[in-house]
């Protein structure tokens, strides 16, 4: 198991142990499980906008107590804070006082969750000041919270409004289980585009999906949840690890394609085995990495170059592939990593390659902007695997307790939960963005 | 001809420990017709359905409701044997070697079947290098003739008065036939054949007993090299005639090359000739040194008219 | 008659998958028959997504098989991850037991009785069943017999000491006690096969399983096991001249005239491979690709044990009978896989059909069979590159001509297979 501190802490002996030498007392995160609630207790709105009104509506249909102005007694699974109508930064005070005593309330596990607008090119000082304070706000909370709870922001582009299919998934998404180890994070959405699932907990029956890199790791974790969700999987993996790709393979009754995704014929030949064997394909999650740490100082072609080819050199060169074959109302999600957004010592080669990605699903995005077309991007922080377990100790150690927010490192199947959300239909409305699946780590800021 | 019956079958132990004996004795030279007009007889015989078993075990060989050739060899030896360790024997029987068995197995024997077993010695005669003799051994079923073979043995540097050894004939060098089989003997073979068929001659069984006779190692016994080229030659379901001429002893452990050749190719010595169609010709030789351990041939007798009477 | 099997449906093959073949006591040492079945079979379950689904009939076996495993092929497919719904049954049939299996199968999905079946076969030298000595096993079964104490005892007392020693499967003919090689080894002579002519058959072997590896070709063929991506065996670097150095290892009693080294023999190796067939229904119902059509195959014997016949020419016999029923010459293919038990087989077998003596005498032709062009021979390497886990080569071979026919998009693949016993089997894959 991937933590061995965690299980350790959560032991009575252990937590006071971890109490009396001042190590930190990471617990264990509420993770999504299929037909459990939402959240854990009452959710309570603030905010005094129609968007406000609007969501405390949204979230009685989806059966949750609501509360507005005070929490009362209750224990709160989530508190929504609605700042759409803030337009200088004295506007964020009475939304920022009725918050602070309902934290105190907040359940372990729970939730805070700002809706607002992001700050735009052209905004007044004043309302960029106020839009930009919301994250400030949020992100500060965000490490307040204790007890596995996070806090997130959603951000309407325009007078976008949870109308939106992909405003009311986001709000599911960071409000459940699946979003427990993003925090501090903004999900922004630009367009009124996306379907929302028919069944919530199954969103991508029928969908047909490719994950690259699918032998271990977050890799089979993704093919896992993809696969819990409904999809019918490919799952793709260097011949080398077939062994271990083939068990993924009958563990999530998918099909295994034994193929090295530098080949310049791999996107083809995964669009084809899809279309063959499946008859679509609807999701294409570019997972398959590499790690070559070296100081740059000490770097050689070998290194560097198999990082770029394997991270982004290959996924650019699939994703012409898949235009190539028509494929238009593809779902394509990358594995980023919080390296390519900080830097990481020893790791130019990947936070270059990694940082491509960002910039590749950036620029990508218009191009795959009609129907439920879309492409996005996940950037991992700290996950538990056989590639971080590479790390030396102290770093890893580091990295896991101190730096996050949550206290812990992630797990697999944290980055997966985040990947089949952005590969729904009902995420099409955000586009080109880069989440973080990090627990709020300071590495990226 | 007198006719001894004996009670019992007897045991090859006590005549090998009674010729054992009797072997103080040094036997130089023999007369013509110095052999005793005596046949040995043991009747109502049952074979040993385990002895049977363990022999087609140990040949590898599968257990058939007929008794193979040299088993019944080995149910009628003793009774051989029993005169050739009779005191007025004149040969001594440590030390002789068999030189050859001719075999007429007139028609398959079931194991269920009462046997008569009958023997004797005839036609003392000069060999360049001593003196030879004929077994004859017969098994009846009844009065049916069932099973008929003659051993010729000899006695090494045995003179037989009035008679001058005949010049050693120059042997034909010996070409091999395309190998078709491999035996690997190990050094328990000897012993192993001998537990099943009661055959204890100590030249057979271990390294000590064979140096004790005079030889450097133990050698394999005649009738175990007979019964494994049977195995792959002779027929089933009919009778047959076989024969085998034995060279250059089989040490063990050792390894013998071995051809089953269409028609007879020995060239051990002028042998047989049977070029009679369905027969089968075998030999069995040294690889390293390219000499011959032994020859031999089988017909079935369903083929060959001219041994058939008194078959089917 | 032939005819009437082919007024029957195809049975067309699908794909295959196999675990790279180890040299023995190397790579796979601890893993069971059992084990590496299950891995060639669950890597084409992945392949295929067959994961719980109910397959008409699985077909293996092995050539050295442990008493236990007496229902092998059964106990993979419960380990696997098909349905445990899925019947299964062990095939023994020496080096034809891999092949039988597929050519069984696929005429029961030919007159209907199956919609899908899965052949294949699986060995390991390295888990080779030691058995105790047929003396202690004797006296082991009378003690089990015995009904008192005193009985037991005296089924002991029966008990020597070199009766404990095991006992462990030779590669020996038992009729002939001569080993494959030895057999194979007269054969070459009889035939007059150079060794060049043996270390040409063999460096090609290499350099094309090389080249097929390098073009990608296995990937959708094996899958990984126990660290090992690519058959162990395989020397791409493998050329006549290094060849040529090696020191014969068979027929050392033909003195100067022995060619057969360890270089164009085939080495013990461990592996399994598995081969998915189905009717055209079946195929299209489930998505699945259809590579090739599994003709027809033969079965023939020889006398070896008289000498008559070399051991492991059976395929020459077998494939003129199969010809002749098909309508087909020697000439009418595209591919020939001829398994490369030792490069003196292929090359006897090939020079046996162009003798017209052999071809008149021995298989009753009017005119020899004739050459084949010797580029269309093992394209991506065979037996003596790749190993030979005996069950495990029939499966390798189907699911690797059908794929290149499949590629060539046409034409006809013939594979002949020689095994232990004197007994051959070939069989006629042609492109869809």
């Amino acid at each position: 198991m991937a933590d061995q501190y965690l299980d350790f802490a959560n032991t009575p002996f252990g937590r006071s142990l971890a109490k009396r030498l001042g190590l930190p007392a990471p617990v264990r995160l509420r993770r999504y499980e299929q037909g459990a609630a939402l959240i854990p207790g009452a959710a309570m709105v603030i905010g005094s906008s129609e968007l406000a009104r609007t969501t405390g509506e949204l979230l009685l249909g989806w059966g949750l107590e609501v509360r507005t102005h005070d929490a009362g007694h209750a224990k709160l699974g989530a508190i929504v804070v609605v700042l759409d109508d803030v337009t200088t930064p004295a506007d964020l005070s009475p939304h920022a006082l009725t918050l602070s005593p309902a934290l105190k309330r907040l359940a372990p596990g729970g939730r805070v969750i700002t809706i607002a607008r992001p700050e735009q090119d052209g905004d007044a000082p004043e309302l960029a000041a106020a839009r930009l304070g919301v994250t400030g706000m949020l992100r500060s909370v965000a490490h307040e919270l204790r007890g596995g709870a996070t806090a997130n922001g959603i951000e309407l582009e325009g007078s976008l409004d949870l109308s939106a299919p992909s405003a009311q998934a986001a709000l599911r998404f960071l409000l459940s289980g699946r979003s427990a180890y993003v925090d501090g994070q903004f999900l922004r959405v630009d367009s009124q585009r996306g379907v929302l699932p028919q069944d919530a907990d199954r969103p991508l029956v029928g969908k047909v999906a490719v994950v690259t890199g699918a032998a271990r790791g977050i890799g089979a974790a993704i093919a896992r949840v993809l696969r819990r969700d409904g999809a019918t999987l490919v799952v793709v993996d260097v011949p080398q690890a077939g062994d271990a790709l083939a068990k993924v393979a009958n563990e999530v009754e998918g099909t295994a394609l034994q193929l090295d995704v530098t080949r310049p014929e791999a996107g083809e030949l995964i669009a084809a085995h899809a279309k063959e064997r499946h008859g679509a394909l609807d999701i294409v999650v570019h997972n398959a990495g590499i790690t070559r740490d070296k100081l740059l100082a000490n770097m050689d072609a070998a290194k560097w170059d198999s990082v770029i080819a394997v991270n982004i050199e290959s996924q650019l060169a699939m994703n012409r592939a898949f235009k190539a074959a028509g494929l238009d109302q593809l779902r394509i999600v990358s594995l980023a990593s919080t390296s390519g957004i900080a830097g990481n010592r020893g790791q130019s080669n990947y936070g270059a390659s990694k940082a491509g990605v960002i910039g590749m699903v950036r620029a990508s995005a218009p191009q795959l902007s009609s129907g439920v077309a879309g492409i996005n991007a996940v950037a991992p922080g700290f996950i538990e695997t056989e590639m971080t377990a590479k790390i030396p100790f102290a770093t890893r150690a580091a990295g896991r307790l101190i730096l996050p927010s949550l206290q812990q490192g992630g797990l697999p199947r944290d980055v997966a939960e985040a990947i089949s959300f952005l590969a729904s239909d009902s995420a099409a409305g955000i586009n080109g963005r880069t989440l973080r699946v990090c627990g709020q780590s300071l590495i990226g800021a | 001809m007198q006719t001894v019956v004996l009670d019992k079958v007897p045991a090859l132990g006590a005549l090998y420990a009674q010729a054992a004996l009797g072997a103080t004795r040094r036997v130089r030279r023999v007369a013509p017709g110095s052999l005793p007009d005596v046949s040995a007889e043991a009747r109502e015989v049952r074979i040993s359905e385990e002895s049977l078993i363990q022999y087609q075990r140990l040949l590898g060989d599968a257990v058939r409701e007929e008794v193979p050739s040299v088993f019944l060899h080995g149910t009628v030896f003793p009774v051989a044997l029993w005169l050739l360790a009779r005191k007025d024997f004149p040969l001594p029987l440590l030390g002789m070697v068999h030189l050859s068995n001719h075999v007429r197995h007139l028609r398959p024997v079931r194991p269920s079947e009462t046997l008569t077993l009958r023997a004797h010695a005839r036609d003392l005669r000069v060999h360049r290098a001593g003196t030879q003799v004929d077994l004859i051994s017969q098994v009846l079923v009844g009065e049916e003739l069932v099973w008929e073979g003659r051993s010729v043995y000899l006695a090494k540097g045995v003179s037989l008065e009035g008679s001058s050894r005949p010049e050693a004939e120059p042997h034909p060098d010996f070409v091999p036939p395309a190998t078709t089989g491999r035996w690997r003997l190990d050094a328990t073979t000897g012993r192993r054949f001998a537990e099943v068929l009661g055959d204890f001659n100590p030249i057979h069984l271990s390294l000590v007993s064979a140096k004790l006779l005079g030889l450097k190692r133990p050698i394999a016994h005649g009738m175990y090299l007979a019964a494994r080229a049977l195995k792959s030659a002779a027929p089933h379901g009919v009778g047959y005639a076989w024969e085998i001429e034995f060279a250059v002893p089989v040490q063990l452990p050792g390894s013998v090359e071995f051809a089953l050749t269409s028609a007879t190719q020995s060239s051990v010595g002028p042998g047989t000739s049977d070029e009679e169609p369905g027969s089968v010709g075998f030999v069995g030789w040294d690889a390293r040194k390219v000499r011959p351990h032994f020859a031999g041939s089988v017909v079935p007798l369903a083929l060959a008219a001219t041994v058939g009477a008194g078959t089917d | 008659m032939g005819q009437n099997l082919s007024q029957n449906r195809p049975a067309v093959v699908i794909g295959g998958n196999r675990i790279p073949f180890a040299r023995a006591n190397g790579a796979y040492v601890g893993a069971s028959n059992q084990d590496m079945m299950t891995a060639a079979l669950d890597g084409l379950v992945a392949r295929f997504g067959l994961q719980g689904q109910r397959i008409g009939a699985v077909a293996s076996g092995a050539v050295l098989k442990h008493s236990r495993d007496f229902n092998l092929t059964r106990e993979v497919v419960l380990g696997s991850a098909l349905s445990p719904q899925t019947p299964a049954y062990d095939v023994q049939m020496a080096c034809a037991t891999g092949l039988e299996t597929i050519g069984s199968l696929a005429d029961k999905i030919k007159s209907g009785q199956i919609e899908s079946g899965i052949g294949g076969g699986v060995d390991t030298v390295s888990d080779a069943p030691i058995a105790v000595s047929d003396d202690l096993r004797n006296v082991l079964l009378a003690a089990g017999r015995a009904r008192s104490l005193k009985d037991r005892l005296a089924a002991f007392a029966k008990l020597r000491p070199r009766d404990l020693a095991p006992s462990a499967p030779g590669t020996d003919e038992p009729r002939t006690g001569l080993s494959m090689g030895e057999h194979q080894a007269l054969t070459t002579q009889r035939w007059e096969i150079t060794r060049e002519a043996q270390d040409e058959l063999a460096a090609a072997s290499h350099q094309n399983l090389a080249a097929a590896y390098d073009r990608h070709f296995f990937d959708d063929l094996i899958t990984p096991y126990r660290g090992l991506a690519k058959d162990n065996n395989m020397r791409a670097d493998s050329t006549v001249a290094k060849l040529s150095k090696l020191k014969p290892a068979f027929g050392k009693s033909l003195g100067d005239q022995a060619s057969m080294t360890a270089g164009n023999s085939t080495p013990l190796t461990d592996g399994a491979s598995a081969v998915l067939l189905g009717s055209e229904e079946f195929a299209a119902e489930h998505d699945l690709p259809m590579l090739a059509n599994f003709v027809d195959y033969e079965l023939a014997a020889v006398d070896f044990v008289s000498g008559e016949e070399g051991l492991l020419m059976a395929p020459a016999y077998a494939v003129p009978r199969m010809l002749a029923r098909q309508g087909l010459t020697l000439q009418d293919f595209d591919f020939y896989e001829i398994h490369e038990a030792f490069a003196g087989t292929v090359l006897s077998t090939l020079k046996a059909w162009e003798d017209p003596e052999f071809c008149k005498d021995k298989l009753g032709l009017d005119a020899p069979l004739g050459s084949i062009d010797r580029s269309k021979l093992n394209v991506n390497g065979s037996s003596l590159a790749a190993g030979h886990p005996f069950a495990a080569t029939g499966g390798r071979i189907v699911a690797t001509l059908a794929k290149m026919l499949h590629e060539k998009g046409s034409g006809r693949g013939l594979i002949s297979v020689c095994a232990a016993g004197g007994q051959g089997i070939v069989a006629i894959l042609e492109a869809r």
